[in-house]
């Protein structure tokens, strides 16, 4: 009994400094990926047909096609322009290492569904609100920021904690894709190596789960801390609930 | 002009390429089986998940819950890893002499079950439907819930049995409910099928990935260079368009499955 103990805690250390990977790819894709779906969002909504066609079909690529191609079409992309393009700028260490790369295709991946989600939560804003700060002499820009944007960020709060959950979920597949440089090895890569040594199976995927059980659970507690404060004003107001597809 | 057209055409069209369009069945035969498997497991879940009895109830939550915590490539490697030790575990029990070694799998040749391309395909299917089924599960139950409790009294009223309350009017009525959720679950299993070389299949992309790699032979030298990313181009496009294909199918399916409904507008 002592030694199952045992292995679970070797097993809870080494897989422990494998979330770390995990987490490192989420922490850095997701301001980068929020801030460009705010961009697309505008452009899918803009008023000129070619920039909001390009923006919808931008969103509709990437959440019509698996995340596991666009890493590898990606990667072997960077990989083909390497000797023309990243070589001779000498930018080639940083472009092709994965600690740059994923996160990069990441961030591309969730600013299609994250723009997604907002796009839908831009049309729901009452327009009642729009109207009456128009009739307030607000400027474009001065409403955006003070009328619509709140509205949107509250409609899709919700949606976005899925899809946080959902983009920490895809950290998962990055190193099956890039390669392992340096024993950097995130949670499903060591979970994998550790299967290959001793054939326990159960061992170590129930102890990579529940690194990704934990993670996902406190996502939910943050962001549900989030929410309680965006809607802090509304009366009656309901707690975060949370569905399973994404968006 | 027609030399470059003539390559293209032949260079399309070698065996190699043949065997590449071939593979394309394991896909939809996964996405398929899969998601028959998950429509069955999702069923199941939910029929757990609204039981009256206390641990089923449990069993069904949990079952329902679990792919919320965990990725859906962990239950894909897991299970048909876990499934294939299981079974090694049992031959073993008869055709291993006693105390195997430890550490080392299977525990001796005999106990190995070689697991060909059509037994991974199964076992892919099994682990995309228990994954799927999960959220299809989720679906059903919130569409059961959604049925008016007036259809249900109004059919009971009739003096149907439960029985046929559930046949007749409940599960009837249930698909237009599910219908936008099912859609959602279908277009995640087709993306989840791009998952099959991961279990030791030569599916779609590990095609596209021998195809693409530089190509040098002794007598004609270097073929091509690295084309991956034009092959894995190509599969992006295919998964787009399936989704596309798909969309378009469950709109169809929709508009008939709600003729007839007040409620039609709302779905």
């Amino acid at each position: 009994m002592t030694g199952l103990l045992e292995a679970i805690l070797v097993d809870v250390a080494i897989l422990g400094r494998a979330t770390v990977f995990n987490l490192y790819f989420a922490f850095a894709s997701i301001p980068v990926g929020f801030g460009l779906a705010v961009l697309v969002m505008l452009g899918r909504n803009s008023n000129n047909r070619l920039v909001a066609n390009l923006c919808g079909g931008y969103i509709y690529a990437f959440r019509g096609s698996p995340f596991f191609i666009q890493l590898f079409m990606l990667y072997s992309l960077a990989l083909a322009l390497n000797l023309s393009v990243w070589k001779p700028l000498g930018i080639d260490w940083l472009v092709l290492n994965p600690l740059f790369l994923g996160p990069l295709i990441l961030a591309l991946n969730t600013t299609a569904y994250t723009a997604e989600i907002l796009h839908g939560a831009l049309r729901a804003v009452p327009k009642g609100e729009v109207e009456a700060a128009k009739a307030f002499g607000m400027g474009r820009s001065e409403r955006f920021r003070r009328i619509i944007w709140p509205h949107v960020i509250r409609l899709a709060w919700p949606a976005y904690t899925n899809e946080v959950v959902f983009l920490f979920h895809a950290t998962a597949l990055v190193y099956f894709t890039l390669p392992v440089i340096d024993g950097q090895r995130d949670l499903m890569s060591q979970a994998n190596d550790l299967f290959q040594r001793d054939y326990n199976s159960v061992l170590h995927f129930s102890v990579a789960a529940a690194y990704f059980l934990a993670v996902s659970l406190a996502v939910f507690f943050v962001f549900g801390l989030v929410y309680r404060h965006l809607m802090r004003h509304m009366p009656g107001a309901r707690p975060l609930k949370f569905s399973l597809t994404r968006a | 002009m027609t030399e470059t057209f003539e390559f293209w055409v032949s260079y399309l069209t070698n065996g190699r390429h043949l065997n590449w369009y071939a593979s394309f069945q394991y896909t939809v035969i996964a996405a398929l089986l899969g998601g028959a498997f998950a429509l069955l497991f999702g069923i199941g879940g939910a029929a757990l998940r609204n039981s009256s009895l206390p641990p089923l109830k449990l069993l069904g939550t949990i079952y329902i819950n679990m792919v919320r915590g965990v990725p859906d490539v962990l239950f894909f490697i897991f299970f048909p890893l876990a499934f294939e030790q299981l079974v090694e575990l049992v031959i073993a029990q008869s055709a291993c002499p006693a105390g195997g070694g430890a550490g080392v799998w299977p525990p001796c040749p005999e106990a190995n079950w070689f697991l060909g391309t059509g037994e991974y395909l199964l076992l892919a299917s099994v682990s995309l439907g228990i994954v799927y089924g999960a959220f299809t599960a989720n679906v059903i139950s919130g569409a059961l819930n959604s049925v008016p409790r007036g259809q249900l009294e109004a059919a009971r009223a009739f003096g149907m049995t439960n029985w046929q309350v559930l046949s007749r009017v409940h599960i009837r009525q249930m698909w237009v409910y599910a219908l936008p959720g099912l859609s959602n679950c279908w277009l995640l299993l087709i993306k989840a099928t791009s998952l099959l070389s991961l279990l030791q299949i030569t599916d779609i992309v590990r095609g596209a990935n021998l195809l693409g790699a530089p190509n040098f032979s002794r007598t004609a030298g270097v073929i091509h260079g690295d084309w991956r990313w034009g092959y894995y181009l190509a599969l992006l496009l295919f998964y787009i368009l399936v989704t596309y294909l798909s969309e378009k199918a469950f709109a169809a399916i929709t508009r008939w499955a709600s003729r007839g409904m007040p409620m039609a507008e709302r779905v």
